[in-house]
């Protein structure tokens, strides 16, 4: 009998006025009597709704039903078929946005808690420590795979159980892409990062650290040296800054460099040799979940004040939910209707050698209305005369966005690219129009997310089968 | 993991360091820099190539032990291994159209200078070196310079060798008395922007190499952004060689230090962990 609770069972978290100085994971994880009493909230549906939300159209009521019985394995078993990062997914994903937006328990109530129950499944199984599937037969082809983001990693994990011999290329140290240089520790343990890359290298994927496609080997190069297929997963980590002056002050940071030196360089560590800013005073410009990592992670160093400036209003907010919900708990302020004009900073005339000299002092604003809607459908920021004030802060860091880095396009013939500098494919398999180089995620799209990523990564690795075997 | 199959003081405080890194060999040029890590948990920091071995599958490394991760690398014997090594990054210096350049190097600089020089020198410009350090001590490269440049002029600041005085005098005397294409200015930012000072009325083209605080060293975080000519520009991978004339240095200075504290404790720690492995 499903249960007909109106509402969610709540997802244990970190009590907020602890967890805002602390990295660890403010999410942790139903218990299996939470994830059974939600579990039976799930009807089961003849034509579930929930599956068409889900990008990669996981049987969503065939892996609650296992749940239902307690078959974790059975549960991750399904997931896995359609997303090769469950663990990730069901901590990152816009499930508000997707599947759970769909799920007929919505409409009077509170949908069932899907990523909840994804996330109990994968944690659940990893817990229980699986062997490594068996290594398929080698084909005999070899692919390169560029970038070790979500994207990358879909691909790879499924280029090798098809036997085929795949080499990861990442220019960073360190292999994970926004998974392991984006997304705070405190929303994405590391140890969940570490452990999918540990089975991608069990199924014999090969990863090449500090390798620079674009510049430690080209594109050409790769297929010199043996490749047969090539797939491009770089992302978009080319950084926007706001155009406004004061942006080169000290204490200005684009939300890439703040994150990395937090993130990858593990800087929030009191022994870190990578230094990062402790402001007392930080404002955030934008609304997505980078901006909202950023506050986050400013407010977790020490700020006693942390302010996230967006120029649209609250509806608008690109940012996933929980993010919101969780930042605004922790004390982050929002400014809505907001936009930057110019970062000031201190400038003693008198004495050139003031220390503070060059830092930020504060970011000058102006207040919003919104007007009709642009080209995204969301309606426009529009200036209101007059309205330009100061908020006075220590640090800027300017989230307002990232596009794909033009490296692979500065460096690479026969490939097409579109205006935004994404990179053109055949939307069925991931070809370019280069053959044999196959692309996928925030690379070709813009900025996107986990699960976009993730599926456009299994996506091409079934383009990159089929182109194979006509060679 | 990359092994270091040579390492020379130079003087007290400037280390060569020859790293095997066969696909960073195969590709590097003159202007371009890696990133490396000596240790696991150590910083990421570019230093720009010095030399490099396509053959031997080696590149060549001139650093100075001037804070903590330089001295992390300083405390690595030929033999052992450093954790990361990655490039080459950034664009190699335009070398074309060259035929009379005047290569101007201060302290360390010069070790960014020499393959500059060298490069040159190899498509057949004459080639004038300025050198300049501090004092006699820290006198580096010499042989270097004078095997690849049709003259070379050295200065220290306290005329311990040399003529005394600062770059840009010789600078100025060869600038007034001679013609050249084009000037080349690797050193502390400070002495890059007397040397672009020093240059601006002769009206030739002066190419600076800068080097900002940088993390990941491929255009994804924009910490070592310049303000050249009024625009914002990436030094790993727009640079590092600007136009000298419209770098703001004043600004590449300021934010230069925006680690300063953070650096002076990492720096008297390293050194107190040293000590007392020392001892």
């Amino acid at each position: 009998m499903p249960s007909m609770k109106p509402t969610k069972t709540p997802m244990p978290t970190l009590d907020a006025q602890q967890r805002r100085r602390s990295f660890d994971e403010v999410a942790l994880g139903y218990t299996p009597e939470l994830a059974a009493e939600e579990a039976a909230r799930c009807l089961d549906c003849k034509n579930p709704k929930c599956v068409e939300g889900c990008p990669v159209n996981i049987n969503i009521p065939a892996f609650i039903r296992a749940l239902k019985n307690n078959d974790t394995n059975g549960a991750y078993s399904v997931i896995s078929a359609s997303s090769g990062l469950p663990a990730v997914c069901g901590r990152v994903c816009p499930q508000e946005s997707q599947c759970e937006s769909r799920c007929v328990r919505g409409i009077k109530g509170e949908p069932v808690s899907i990523g909840a129950l994804e996330r109990y499944a994968a944690d659940s199984h990893a817990a229980a420590n699986p062997k490594p599937p068996a290594k398929p037969t080698p084909s005999g082809y070899r692919v390169a795979v560029v970038g070790s983001g979500p994207a990358s990693l879909s691909c790879a994990a499924d280029l090798a159980k098809a036997g085929h011999g795949v080499t990861v290329f990442e220019a960073l140290h360190q292999p994970g892409g926004v998974l392991v240089y984006g997304i705070p520790q405190f929303r994405l343990p590391k140890d969940i990062v570490k452990r999918e890359i540990a089975s991608l290298q069990a199924l014999g994927v090969e990863i090449q650290t500090n390798s620079v496609i674009g510049k430690t080997y080209t594109v050409d190069d790769l297929f010199s040296m043996g490749y047969h297929a090539v797939f491009i997963g770089t992302g978009a980590g080319l950084p926007r800054f706001l155009g406004v002056p004061g942006e080169a002050l000290k204490g200005v940071f684009s939300a890439n460099e703040f994150l990395t030196r937090s993130n990858l360089m593990k800087a929030y560590q009191k022994d870190s040799h990578t230094p990062i800013m402790h402001a007392r005073r930080v404002c955030v410009v934008g609304g997505g979940n980078v901006a909202m990592d950023a506050a986050r992670t400013a407010l977790r160093l020490g700020a006693e004040e942390v302010t996230v400036v967006y120029r649209r209003g609250e509806e608008e907010l690109p940012a996933r939910r929980e993010e919101v919900h969780h930042a605004k708990e922790e004390g982050i302020t929002f400014r809505f209707l907001t936009a930057p004009l110019a970062v000031l900073g201190y400038e003693n005339t008198e004495n050139p050698r003031d220390p503070q000299n060059g830092w930020v002092r504060a970011l000058r604003c102006e207040q919003m209305t919104l007007g009709e809607p642009d080209a995204s459908g969301r309606r426009s920021p529009v200036p209101l005369p007059d309205s330009a004030f100061e908020i006075e802060t220590d640090a800027v860091i300017v989230a307002v966005g990232t596009g794909p880095n033009p490296l692979i396009r500065t460096t690479t013939g026969g490939i097409a690219f579109n205006r935004r500098g994404g990179i053109e494919i055949d939307e069925e398999t991931g070809a370019t129009t280069r053959a044999g180089v196959f692309a996928g995620g925030d690379t070709v799209s813009g900025a996107a997310t986990v699960i976009l990523a993730m599926g456009a990564g299994k996506k091409a690795a079934r383009g990159i089968c089929a182109y194979l075997k006509t060679l | 993991m990359f092994k270091i199959v040579g390492k020379e003081a130079l003087n007290e405080t400037v280390v060569k360091m020859t790293v095997l890194a066969p696909a960073v060999a195969a590709k590097a040029q003159a202007g371009q820099f890696i990133i490396l890590r000596p240790n696991e948990d150590s910083e990421r920091i570019p230093l720009t190539v010095a030399d490099y071995d396509r053959t031997a599958g080696t590149v060549t490394i001139i650093f100075q032990i001037v804070g903590e991760t330089t001295m992390e690398l300083n405390a690595k014997a030929q033999g052992e291994f450093l954790c990361d090594f990655v490039g080459p990054l950034g664009k190699p210096t335009e070398l074309d159209g060259i035929s009379r350049a005047l290569v101007v190097g201060g302290g360390v600089g010069c070790a960014i200078a020499l393959p500059v020089a060298k490069a040159l020198h190899a498509a057949g410009c004459a080639v004038t070196a300025v050198t300049g350090f501090r004092s006699k001590d820290l006198v580096i490269l010499q042989d270097e310079f004078k095997s690849i440049s049709d003259r070379l002029f050295t200065v220290t600041d306290d005329g311990t060798y040399g003529e005394k005085g600062n770059v840009c005098m010789p600078l100025e005397r060869l600038l007034q008395t001679e013609k050249f294409d084009h000037v080349f200015a690797i050193g502390p930012l400070v002495m890059m922007k007397f040397v672009v000072k020093t240059a601006k009325p002769f009206d030739l083209p002066c190419t600076v190499s800068m080097n900002p605080i940088m993390i990941d060293g491929t255009g994804m975080c924009g910490g070592c952004r310049l303000t050249v000519g009024g625009q914002t520009r990436f030094a790993c991978v727009d640079g590092p060689d600007f136009d000298g004339y419209a770098v703001d240095f004043d600004e590449a200075m300021s934010r230069g230090a925006m680690y300063r504290t953070f650096e002076q404790a990492a720096r008297e720690h390293a050194c107190n962990l040293l000590q007392k492995e020392g001892k």
